[in-house]
Parts: C-alpha cells; structure tokens; sequence
C-alpha cells in the first residue's frame, strides 16, 4: 500500500447545514394531503349549494357509491404504487359474478361453491396477468388490456352461450343466496339511515392494506418494487412474487365487489364495468398516488373514491345539470395531478447538505 | 464508521484468503458472447479493482456475481466451493452484496426503509408480522452516525440525499447485513470529487475491515488510490491482470485509455 | 370380500349424496330438454345473403332481441345472415361499405345517425342493392334511399306514454337516460315532457348497476316532488325499484322495453307499465321484407314507415307476454 487513507473524521454529533422543515412542508410531503383538502373544498361546497346533502341518509348514500369503488380501488391503489397497472379490474368485477351466476344456474348448485369457484378463477386471472407482466416484461398497461378486452368479449360471448340472452338469470332462488346476501351486500338501519355492509367492508380493506403498507416487510416490499424495481430486486426482495401477489389482491376485491354486485341485484347485464377501471385508477391518482409507482397510500385512496361519490351524487343533491359531470371530474382529476407533482417536487427537490 | 465495519465484518476473514475465483468463466447472450477467458480472484482484505470501457463485459461480469444471470462457462468457487447463483438472494446468502451505481436505493422511500429494505426486522409470525419500526429507526440512525453521515430526520425520502451520502448508506447497509464481498458498480461515476473521495474512504475501510472488495471503475485514478489489484476489460476479455507492485498509474491509465489507439488519436487532433 | 363390500357401500353412499345434492338445490335451469322454438323449417336455401347492421353496443338485452328476430327471419326464409355492429357512426358507415363491397342481394341498417351513413347507403343504391332501414331514421329513411323502415317514432312513444301517465295525475316525472348523446334516448323523453311539461331528465351509467340506483337514490332524496320515473330500458327499471325502495318515495314506475324480470314487475305491479316497440319484431320484419322485396318486388308499408310500436304492456296483458319474454323474443 503505497498510499494509505486517513482514518475519516468522527461524525459530527450535531448536524450543520441542516435547516428545520416548517410544518407546512412536511404534511405537503404526505400523499393524502392534496386529496384531503380538495375532499373538504368540496365537501363544504356540497353542503352550501346542495341542501338535500345535508342529511345522514345523503351521507351514507355517498359512502355507499364510494365504497363500490373503494374496494377494487384498494387493491388497484396498492398495485399502483407497486408500479403497475390493471386496466381489467372494472370487467372482472362483472366476471367474477357471472362465473357465480351461471354456473349454479346451469348446474343447480349451491351459491356457495360457485362463489368460491369464481374466486379461484379470478385469483387465477390475478395470478396470469402478473405473470406474464413479470415473465414477459411487456408494460402492464399492455398486458392488463389484452385482459379487459378478452373478458369483455367472454363475458358476453359465454352468458349468450350459457343463458341464451346477454343477462344472466335471477339467482335469488337457488341455494345458498340468503347466507351470501347476507356477507356481501346487507344493509342495516341507524334510524332513518341505511347502512351498507359494503361501506364496513370498505374501511376494514383500506386499515387491512393501511397496515400491510406501512407495519410489514411485505408493504415495504411494495413501495421498493415500485419505487425502484431494480435496486429492490438486488437487495433481494422478491420481485415477482410481490407483484403477482399485488395483481392476485386486485382481483380479489374485483371479486368481492362482484359478489356484492351479484347479490343485491340478483341479475347481471354482461356487458357492464367497461370504464370502471379507470374510475379506481382516478381514485388512486386523486388520493396522491403517484402514476409511475412507490409514492402514495391507503388513506389518500379512500380519500379519492370518497371524492368521487361525493362528486358523482353532489352534483344529482345540488340538482344540477349532470351531463357536466365528467367535465367537473376531468378537472378534479386535473387538479389531483398537478397537486401531486407539486408534492413529488416539495418532498424530493429539498435537497441539503 | 470504522466502529460499523470492525463490528460487523465477518470475524473470520483472513487477509488474503480468497473469497472468489473464477476460472475461464464465459457468458453468451443467445449468438452473443458478452465475456469469456475470464480469470479473477478477489481475496478478502483486497481491492481488485476491474476497469473497461462501456461494453467491455464489466457489467457482464457484475451480473454473473451477484446472480442476477448465471455463467455459462467456466467455474465460479466462492469460498472455494463451486457454485451457480440463479437469484440475488442467493448471492447474498452467500455474503456478495451488490451496490449498483443509480440503483443503489429507493429514492422515495424514508433512510430507514431503504437502509432495512430486504432484511426487515419483524415481530411475530407471518403473515401478521409486524415491522419494528422504533428499533429499526434507532438502528439506522446510530449506524449512520458510525459512518459520519448525520440525517436530521431518519424519515426523511433517501433521494433528499446527497449522492455520495446514499452510496455509502448503501454500502453500510451491505456491510451491516454481513457481506463478506462488496460488488461496488461505478459508485464514484456520478459524483463530484469531493463526495467521491468520501466513498473512496469508506472503500478503504471495508477493505482494511477485511472485506473482499470489487471495485468496478472506468477512472484509473479512483482505482489506482484503494485498488489492490488490477483488470481491465476490453469486448469481453481480460486485457490486463497485473497487481499494484506490477503496474503503475501512468501503465494503467494508458492502457484503460486504449493505449496507441490514444496516441494515434492525439496525433490526429494535433493542431 | 367384506373390505371390497364396504368400499362399494360407501361409493354408493356419496353416490346417493351427490345426486341427492344436485337435485335438492332449486332455482336454478329448468332441466327440461331444450325443445327447438323455431316456427319455420327452412327447405333449402334461398340463396340470398343480407347484410344486417346496427349501431349495438355490446351487452344490451334490446338489441339481442332485434338480432333473434332477424335470425329466426332468415331461418324461415332461407336467406344467408350476416350480422355486423358498432356503436360509433363513422364504423357502422364503414361496415355497410363493406357490406356494399361484398355484394350482398340486401342491407338492413339502422339509421341512428342518419348523416354520417347517407354516404354508404347511397353507394348501396348506386351498386343497386336494396336498403331497409329500421329501429331508428324514421324521419331520413326516404331521403337516405332506403326502400322500408320498421320501427318505432320514438317522439310519438313518449308523447304517448308522456300523455298516459299525465292523465293519471303526474306532475313532476323523471326521464331517465342511461347513454350519453343517444338522439333515441333523448327523443323518447322530448316526447315525455311534450305530455307531461314537468318532466325532467337525469343521465346514469347504465354500465354500472349500483351508479343507477345511487343516482337515482340521490336524486329522489334532492327533489321529493317527483311522483313518476320513466326509464328507458328494462335493466335500469329494475335498478329504479331499487332506489326508488331505498329512498322510501312514493314515484311510480313506467318503463321502456322489457326483460323477464320487468315482465315479473309489470305483473306484480311494481312497474305500473312498459312501452314496447317490440325490437324482435323489427329484425324479424327487416330481413323479411328485403326478401319478400328480392323474391317478389313487394313493397312493405306502401312508401310509409312501418310502425312496430309503441304497443303498451301493463297488468291486463302480461300474463300473455311473461312466455315471450322467457324466450327472449319479446
């Protein structure tokens, strides 16, 4: 050794060129933070210019709508921020009750063993399309689409096969549809306040995915699969089991709503859910979830679906023109966008030392 | 940050012993040869420092320790057993830890997670382990302090970081979790001189902590003030294999630099 | 010997639970062999091949009827049919050029947009292919050259329900619309609000059942003067029951088109009436008259469109109906 290095100072026991972040910086690096406030805004806004929203029945209308995308916005907000996308979760949720109703129409079994037929099918399809997004290394975008389009297309071309019409038949009279109401789409009473089962569901999925994010390896898994795939595959995470599983979640709850769906309307049209997928992807990317993954969580996605029912029934209570719906979403989701890039900015560019 | 290294360095390194030897290891790519004829050896308490040019083989070679592609020619012993890694994981269990250039950490995540990624500590049985989060922090916390680098918040995203800093988090994050090789790709390519010297360092002590050491380089100069050791790359095959006693700076970098095509090339420019 | 006789016994046994199982649970198909509903036997074929277009979005039960209308039509008349859809104009133009390019004897299109397909309707004309229009275009058919139309007016389907449930005392209906920028839709509640000025529209998802009955439920909540809904196709007459349920409100229900499950609503009163333009009817006759048109020179309706509704389905005539609407014709 010719040259040898000096030993390195010791380490500064107090910081020095440091400076201390306002309050106001640091809840700006939470995700939430855009999508809590514009909930408020809009909130307040609603309650002024609507009075038929001012009722606990309005509000656990509102909380009804949001839950039906929470859920499945749940498992896409998770995915997302896992750097993915699934553009097939909307169609499957339909899959799911189609597999359910039609087998047991056809078979004339118990509602049950088609329930969880249809969740292993659609496990299955979670599972396929992580798989070939991991295997192939083909965009999700890409691969997810190819999905939504040959579900689209089966569900359809099956239930016509099956039923003989594009709707399936009333299932409430087969086994098994009482006890199944009963887990996936009760409703009970507060008053004059109807409360869905699904709106619980909701909230027990956002704290469940909550706590996997933020109190285990797995939710750390997540955020490094998303954040930066590569350097998590070298400090060896395990990449692709952390994404399918991510896939497998999201079609879960597309299941679970499918049920829900199947059994409090008894009957399916099989050409529905086309477009609800973007609806969780919009829930996810308003509650702060960053579009190219590893930044964003649970709360911010509850907050976005819960922005979008109440935006979606505000405008119905306000008794206004709902034809300007989708433009008022279009610039929710503007706004979203651009808050989050704000944020991403805030939290990455402040850079010292 | 020596405190980090003695006290976690794998107790029985010997200087000298090593820890990796390749013997003709080759890769091909399909009709591709990517490397071939490689013969390396990385003992512990050394630096071998491998040097090239873009597409030489160097990160061929990187892929091939640290498992992210297995060889397909020749022999690769780590502690003198034979072996083939088919996934990272299985070269960490090995104790060859890999710190990439850009992809060293998850820039949004917080110091701590990034500093645990892989190696979470957890309580309970899974799947309702949770993380301990308080311990982990306090961990983090004093073994970067160890290291010199002071973080004000250890929640702070890592990407609020310095460059210089997040490499050697990622290299004390290799160190802590028992790697007995680093893998260090290009670590200083990125960095101005001041932050490159700060990782030179920490090279340095792992090197003097007894760590086997592969320092991936295209700067002479950076390679030639910690290297024990010297390769250089050139369309996949070793052009030079000399040790500090037979090369010099001036050999080294006119070698790594193309040696005549270099002279040829100022020759031309002439003005 | 006694171990081979207990393994048959429990073979026997789970035997006896599976059938035991697979009959106990009722609800589901009725297990009768399918006996065959067509009415014509088709003796050879005709020979002819018809182009049969629509502006269908995939996965609506009307036009499922309209397609087994036109089907059982060519069956009876021995005609080759080729279906084609597409819920966007410039396409469907496009698929009655093709149809235009292949030589086919006949066209039956819809004419929902009626200037975005005049040009390939009259490249039909021009190549001497005859052109029926039905469901929609009522009012263009003629200057578009289509020989026929079969359909219904829907302003005059709205004016008359519209002029139904006035009588009866509304004052304040809601017209539901499930798909954005349809001019059917949009007609049938003009015609609404023509007999009954009170009306007001309101647009849904009709992809998404539980939208429907939010909105609706929302919307019965934000207005409590609204005493009728008028839904513009079976599903979302169901989904209006629902929310209607929901809100606790007193509204009524009148519908257009059917389904089997609003056929059962209409026959225990929860849907007061339905207005039927009778889609099966329309395939049927499309296909039919270009063939009576090829075959024989004839000429469907005298230079008049021919109406195929709005026939009215209410409590006194469902019990005839409800058969019809298990086979999916009506």
């Amino acid at each position: 050794m010719s040259q040898t290095l000096e030993a390195p100072a010791p380490a500064p026991s107090e910081p020095t060129n440091r400076v201390r972040l306002g309050l106001a910086q640091r809840l700006l690096g939470r995700p939430e933070i855009g999508a809590l406030v514009a909930a408020v805004i809009i909130f307040i806004f609603f309650l002024v210019a609507a009075p038929s929203f001012r009722s606990a029945e309005s509000f656990f209308t509102v909380l009804y709508q949001s839950s039906i995308i929470g859920i499945v916005a749940v498992g896409v907000g998770l995915l997302m921020i896992g750097g993915e996308f699934d553009l097939s979760a909307g169609v499957m949720v339909y899959t799911a009750g189609l597999v359910t109703s039609m087998f047991c129409w056809y078979y004339g079994v118990n509602l049950w063993i088609g329930a969880a037929l249809s969740l292993v099918f659609c496990l299955a399809l979670g599972f396929l399309n992580g798989y070939l997004v991991m295997k192939t290394g083909i965009p999700s975008f890409l691969i997810t689409l190819g999905t939504f389009f040959v579900l689209q297309g089966a569900n359809l071309g099956v239930t016509k096969l099956v039923t003989g019409t594009v709707s399936t038949p009333d299932i409430s009279g087969i086994d098994g549809f009482n006890s199944l109401q009963s887990v996936f789409s009760s409703s009970f009473k507060i008053g004059s306040v109807t409360v869905w089962g699904s709106v619980i569901w909701w909230i027990f999925f956002v704290a469940l995915a909550a706590w996997t994010l933020h109190r285990t390896r797995t939710g750390n898994w997540i955020y490094a699969v998303g954040g930066n795939l590569d350097s998590a595959r070298a400090v060896g995470v395990p990449v692709i089991r952390t994404k399918i599983g991510l896939f497998m979640t999201v079609s879960f709850l597309a299941w679970f709503v499918g049920m829900h769906q199947l059994f409090r309307f008894n009957t399916l049209q099989s050409g529905s859910g086309v477009g609800n997928e973007f609806l969780y992807i919009i829930a996810a990317v308003v509650g702060g979830t960053l579009l190219t993954g590893g930044f964003g969580n649970m709360v911010g996605v509850a907050i976005g679906a819960f922005i979008f029912g109440m935006t979606s029934l505000g405008i119905i209570y306000a008794g206004w023109d709902p034809n300007w719906f989708k433009a008022f979403l279009g610039v929710m989701l503007l706004l979203a966008v651009l808050v989050n890039l704000y944020v991403k900015r805030m939290s990455t560019a402040r850079k010292v030392g | 940050m020596t405190d980090t290294l003695a006290s976690h360095a794998d107790q029985t390194l010997n200087k000298g012993e090593p820890l990796i030897e390749m013997e003709e290891v080759g890769k091909s790519y399909g009709a591709i040869r990517a490397l071939r004829g490689i013969n390396l050896r990385v003992g512990a308490g050394e630096v071998t420092c491998v040097l090239g040019d873009n597409g030489a083989g160097k990160s061929t070679l990187i892929k091939i320790m640290s498992g992210l592609h297995p060889h397909n020619e020749g022999n690769l012993r780590v502690d003198g057993k034979e072996v083939s890694f088919s996934s990272p994981r299985e070269a960490l269990a090995h104790g060859i830890a890999t710190v990439y250039q850009d992809l060293a950490v998850v820039s949004l995540m917080e110091v701590w997670r990034n500093f645990f990624l892989g190696s979470e500590m957890t309580a309970g049985k899974y799947p309702l382990a949770g993380l301990k989060i308080k311990q982990m922090k306090e961990i983090a916390d004093a073994e970067l302090r160890k290291m010199g680098i002071v973080v004000k918040d250890i929640n702070q995203p890592i990407g609020t970081l310095s460059g210089g800093q997040r490499q050697c988090v990622a290299i004390a994050r290799a160190v802590y979790f028992g790697a007995r090789v680093l893998i260090l790709d290009e670590p200083t390519a990125a960095l101005g001189v001041k932050q490159s010297g700060v990782v030179l360092k920490y090279v340095a002590a792992a090197r003097d902590a007894g760590l086997g050491v592969v320092f991936i380089t295209h700067n002479p100069h950076h390679a030639y003030m910690v290297g024990d050791h010297f390769v250089i790359l050139k369309l996949g095959r070793m052009a030079l294999d000399k040790t500090r006693k037979e090369v010099g700076l001036d050999e080294l970098t006119q070698q790594m630099a193309g040696g005549d095509e270099l002279a040829e090339l100022s020759h031309e420019l002439k003005r | 010997m006694t171990v081979r006789t207990r393994t048959f016994r429990l073979l026997a046994a789970s035997a006896a639970v599976l059938v035991a199982a697979a009959a106990c649970s009722g609800g589901g198909r009725e297990k009768e062999d399918d006996t065959e509903t067509s009415g014509g036997n088709a003796a050879g074929s005709s020979g002819y091949t018809i182009a049969f277009i629509t502006h269908e979005t995939p996965g609506d039960t009307f036009w499922d009827k309209v397609k087994n209308g036109a089907q059982q039509a060519a069956k009876d008349t021995g005609v080759t049919l080729k279906y084609s859809n597409d819920p966007e104009a410039t396409k469907q133009a496009v698929l009655i050029q093709n149809a235009v390019d292949s030589k086919v004897n006949g066209i039956a299109t819809t004419l929902v947009t009626p200037d975005a397909l005049a040009g390939s309707v009259k490249a039909a004309s021009a190549a001497g292919i005859p052109v029926v229009g039905f469901n929609s275009g009522i009012d263009d058919y003629k200057r578009l050259g289509a020989l026929m139309y079969f359909g219904s007016d829907e302003t005059l389907a709205g004016t008359t329900a519209g002029k139904r449930i006035a009588d009866a005392g509304a004052k304040k209906p809601l017209c539901v619309i499930q798909a954005t920028g349809s001019v059917a839709l949009e007609a049938r509640c003009a015609g609404v609000k023509k007999s009954a000025p009170g009306t007001e529209n309101i647009q849904v998802n009709g992809a998404d059942d539980a939208a429907v009955v939010s909105t609706l439920q929302a919307k019965l909540a934000q207005d409590k003067s609204i005493d009728y809904i008028v839904t513009l196709g079976a599903p979302i007459a169901v989904d209006a029951l629902k929310a209607i349920e929901q809100a606790s409100s007193n509204a009524k229900l009148i519908t257009f088109d059917l389904n089997e499950e609003a056929a059962q609503d209409i026959k225990d009163k929860k849907i007061e009436f339905s207005i039927d333009q009778q889609p099966y009817v329309q395939g049927y006759m499309a296909v039919t008259s270009l063939y009576l048109n090829l075959k024989n020179g004839n000429d469907i309706g005298g230079g008049q469109a021919v109406l195929t509704g709005p026939s009215f389905v209410d409590s006194t005539n469902i019990d005839k109906i409800i058969p019809f609407t298990k086979n999916n014709t009506r």
